[in-house]
């Protein structure tokens, strides 16, 4: 750590000097030791881990701002941001990142990956640094399915750790903002991004990667922080031989290009040492007939033994899927009923909670108002009542489902969710988890793989695609967790793209057309509103400095929805691209 | 980058009357447009066409649907001026002139002839000369083509990245970032 700041800000020096001054105690970057990450629930004024805690609730106790006093929440600054230029297929660049705040800092990346440290101490937000990585634009952009699009860092020592669309891992002094050391984890060659915040465990950076719509074969990556080398990469997808590897039924190698993608940050349970984490879809995403068998790992959550990254246990929530239902969402680790429960909102619609100890089935409820393929989830099992085990290929309700024979077809919810990346959130005191949905049904389009023929690198390799016809609108939805039956749903013009936070009585919100939200966590009734006048598509968080709560928030589209959803929400063609950091207080 | 320009009131009513014409001749929106400017065509091929078709034209399965291919295409000039601008109801090719199925101007319909959601309207609208551009581009560069390759790659997107790395060209290929 670089005592020395005068030298190194410059003009920003003096009125740093004079904030600490002001403050009388030494702020800035403190050590933050794997000591510090496991009880990050308990740093109330800071945000250290990309979901809040290692059990990705995304709750605060902090309570100044409250149900009683929400309704004079204003906006007490704002910071223009960059990254907003396009790349590859992308015509711009949004932001879909949870900012980290410690001490009164905080630590914001832009959809390219550029990291910005802020100083908010006095009710102002300064710019100290921003480290930009140099992405390479059109490499990574040609390939990224669904925006240019960075969800945060992660705090290790005195390093702030991020990724970059182009498949890097990059370690920035938090003092300097000098790159201290980057590697490449993924190959865009090969179609590979990345999207998500690093999680780090121990002292590792764990990876996710993106690609399952360009035939990637996905992972999860550990690089060892104090020699940045790689210390495991578990693939979703087994080789030939390897368990698993028996649900993939085909004769053409259709493991070698089975997606399996990793791009949302996971959880992590120290009491077992298992970083729980989402998978993706399988590909071709809708031409299932292409991978007979259930395709293992894909559509499931994984339970990961942390120093080897070997996987303890499993649970698939859409075998052999032809729908494009990927499971890469975040899974909330909530103890309830003396259980040790695992949760998470699937895209197929389903919110699941299983034992995280084992990955056994505990409760699923459907949260969707539309949901037609499947008749329901087996309530023991936890497997789609029509799944057939007799069967490579799966039907499902296939009237509706996309197929060889039924070649366009409307599914519900449509293929973006459900619930995508955008993040839940949890009460442990109401016992209630809400989920940031996606109320949908959309049209796919199958067109027939053909091995050998169909897969070229860093092509689409999807069998088929979407197209949206069909208005989307979204709710937050909350589910009762000690009893797993629908506690409220707050139905929202428009889909949730954003995700949610919680505090001890409120739900804060964003929507694509700019509108943030505070909802009373238990009638999940609108207390207090504002129109940011840009697209969210990011997650609120909270944090306090000079004593007070504030709560922050990235204001501008990203994603995919503007490019190839935007039909079903046809007057969000409105918003502009945009990239802003907004601050509100009391 | 948008190219979203409205067309403004005269510009629409002039368009409309054009279209009328040409119905009435059988030739639904084959506009008679000179040969222009293929850099420009490029340009907006990439801001407007390649999130589906790839920056190659080649198309295939994506989120943008299942496009086809402009190198393996058949269709001459006017039809791809056509498809450009109408779309193909009932297919996730959307159409990019404004007033496509407000008069009649794409294969004869209306709005309320298409059944609702089957006709998608693009990101952008573009006017006619734009779509006359884009139509020049892919005819010069792209229809007619086989695989793709580097040096096409390069025109496309420039030397300063990457992302024709795979199509064999050495003297980038592993250029990691330090
Ligand atoms: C949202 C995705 C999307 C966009 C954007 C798009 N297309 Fe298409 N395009 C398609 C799809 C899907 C088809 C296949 C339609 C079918 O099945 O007949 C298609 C078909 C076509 C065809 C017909 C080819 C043939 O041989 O029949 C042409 C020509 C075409 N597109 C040109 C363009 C051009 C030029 C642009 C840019 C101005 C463009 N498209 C933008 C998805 C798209």
């Amino acid at each position: 750590m670089d005592r020395n700041r005068s030298r190194l800000f410059g003009g920003c020096a003096l009125g740093l000097v004079l904030a600490l001054g002001l403050m009388g105690k030494p702020a800035g970057a403190q050590d933050v030791t794997d000591q510090r990450l496991l009880n990050a629930d308990q740093e109330e004024g800071n945000w250290i881990l990309h979901h809040k805690d290692y059990s990705a609730q995304r709750f605060s106790t902090l309570n100044q701002i409250n149900a009683g006093n929400v309704k004079d929440l204003r906006v007490a600054w704002t910071l223009q941001l960059g990254g907003v230029e396009g790349g590859g297929i992308w015509s711009h660049g949004g932001l879909e990142g949870t900012p980290l705040a410690e001490n009164g800092f905080l630590y914001v990346t832009d959809g390219w990956g550029s990291l910005y440290k802020i100083d908010t101490h006095g009710g102002q937000g300064v710019l100290m640094w921003k480290m930009d990585p140099k992405t390479d634009h059109d490499w990574a952009g040609a390939i990224a399915c669904c925006g240019v699009d960075n969800r945060g860092a992660a705090f290790w020592h005195n390093l702030v750790v991020t990724h970059t669309l182009d498949g890097r891992l990059i370690a920035t002094d938090k003092e300097t903002g000098k790159i201290l050391w980057q590697r490449q984890v993924a190959n865009p060659d090969k179609g590979e991004v990345v999207t998500g915040a690093p999680l780090v465990v121990h002292d590792m950076a764990i990876t996710g990667v993106a690609g399952a719509e360009y035939g990637i074969r996905g992972w999860i990556a550990a690089t060892d922080l104090n020699t940045h080398q790689e210390l495991w990469r578990t693939y979703t997808i087994p080789a030939k031989g390897e368990p698993g590897s028996e649900t993939w039924k085909d004769d053409h190698d259709a493991l070698a290009t089975g997606g399996g993608s990793t791009w949302v940050t996971g959880s992590y349970d120290p009491a077992t040492d298992t970083i729980v984490w989402g998978v993706g879809n399988p590909g071709p995403d809708w031409d299932n007939a292409y991978r007979p068998g259930d395709n293992l790992y894909t559509d499931s959550t994984l339970g990961l033994d942390a120093k080897t990254g070997q996987i303890k246990w499993h649970f698939q929530h859409t075998p052999n899927d032809p729908f494009d239902y990927d499971s890469v969402a975040e899974n909330v680790l909530v103890d309830v009923n003396g259980q040790k429960l695992a949760l998470e909102a699937d895209r197929n619609g389903v919110g699941y909670a299983v034992d995280r100890t084992n990955g056994k089935f505990v409760w699923a409820l459907p949260f969707v108002k539309q949901f037609t393929w499947t008749k329901g989830i087996d309530p023991t099992t936890g497997r789609p009542v029509d799944y057939d085990p007799s069967k490579g290929v799966q039907t499902y309700v296939a009237s509706v489902t996309p197929s060889r024979t039924n070649k366009v077809t409307t599914i519900c919810p449509g293929n973006m969710g459900g619930k995508n990346w955008p993040p839940t959130a949890y009460n442990p005191t109401l016992h209630l988890w809400y989920i940031p949905v996606i109320e949908s049904c959309n049209r796919i389009t199958v067109e027939e793989t053909i091995p050998g023929k169909s897969f070229k690198p860093r092509e689409g390799f999807t069998g088929g695609g979407p197209s949206d016809p069909i208005r989307i609108t979204g709710s937050v939805t909350a589910i009762d967790v000690t009893t797993g039956k629908m506690a409220g749903k707050a139905e929202t013009p428009y889909p949730m793209l954003g995700g949610l936070l919680a505090t001890p009585d409120l739900v804060f919100a964003g929507q694509p057309d700019g509108k943030v939200m505070a909802l009373d966590a238990k009638s999940l009734a609108t207390l207090w509103e504002f129109n940011t006048g840009g697209g969210v598509s990011a997650p609120p968080m909270t944090f306090t400095v000079d004593g007070k709560q504030y709560i922050a928030l990235l204001v501008g589209q990203g994603g995919a929805w503007d490019k190839w959803f935007i039909d079903s929400t046809p007057d969000l063609k409105r918003i502009a691209p945009g990239s802003t950091l907004y601050v509100f207080r009391l | 980058m948008h190219f979203a320009k409205p067309l403004a009131g005269r510009t629409s009513l002039a368009l409309g009357f054009f279209l009328a014409l040409s119905i009435s001749e059988g030739l639904v929106v084959r506009a008679q447009t000179a040969p222009s400017d293929v850099a420009a065509g490029q340009k907006l091929f990439r801001a407007n066409c390649a999130g589906c078709h790839k920056w190659h034209g080649g198309g295939g399965g994506g989120y943008g649907g299942d496009a086809l291919s402009l190198r393996k295409t058949k269709l001459d000039r006017a039809a791809i001026i056509e498809t450009i601008g109408c779309g193909r109801p009932g297919t996730g090719m959307p159409y990019h002139l404004r007033d496509a199925y407000e008069n009649g101007a794409c294969y004869g319909l209306k709005e309320n002839d298409v059944a609702n959601g089957m006709a998608l309207a693009a990101n952008n609208f573009l006017r006619p000369t734009e779509i006359a551009a884009i139509a020049d581009y892919v005819i010069a560069n792209v229809k007619g083509r086989g695989e793709p390759n580097y040096a096409e790659c390069v025109a496309f997107f420039g030397t300063g990245s990457r992302v024709c790395n795979i199509y064999g060209d050495q003297r980038t290929a592993g250029a990691a970032t330090k």
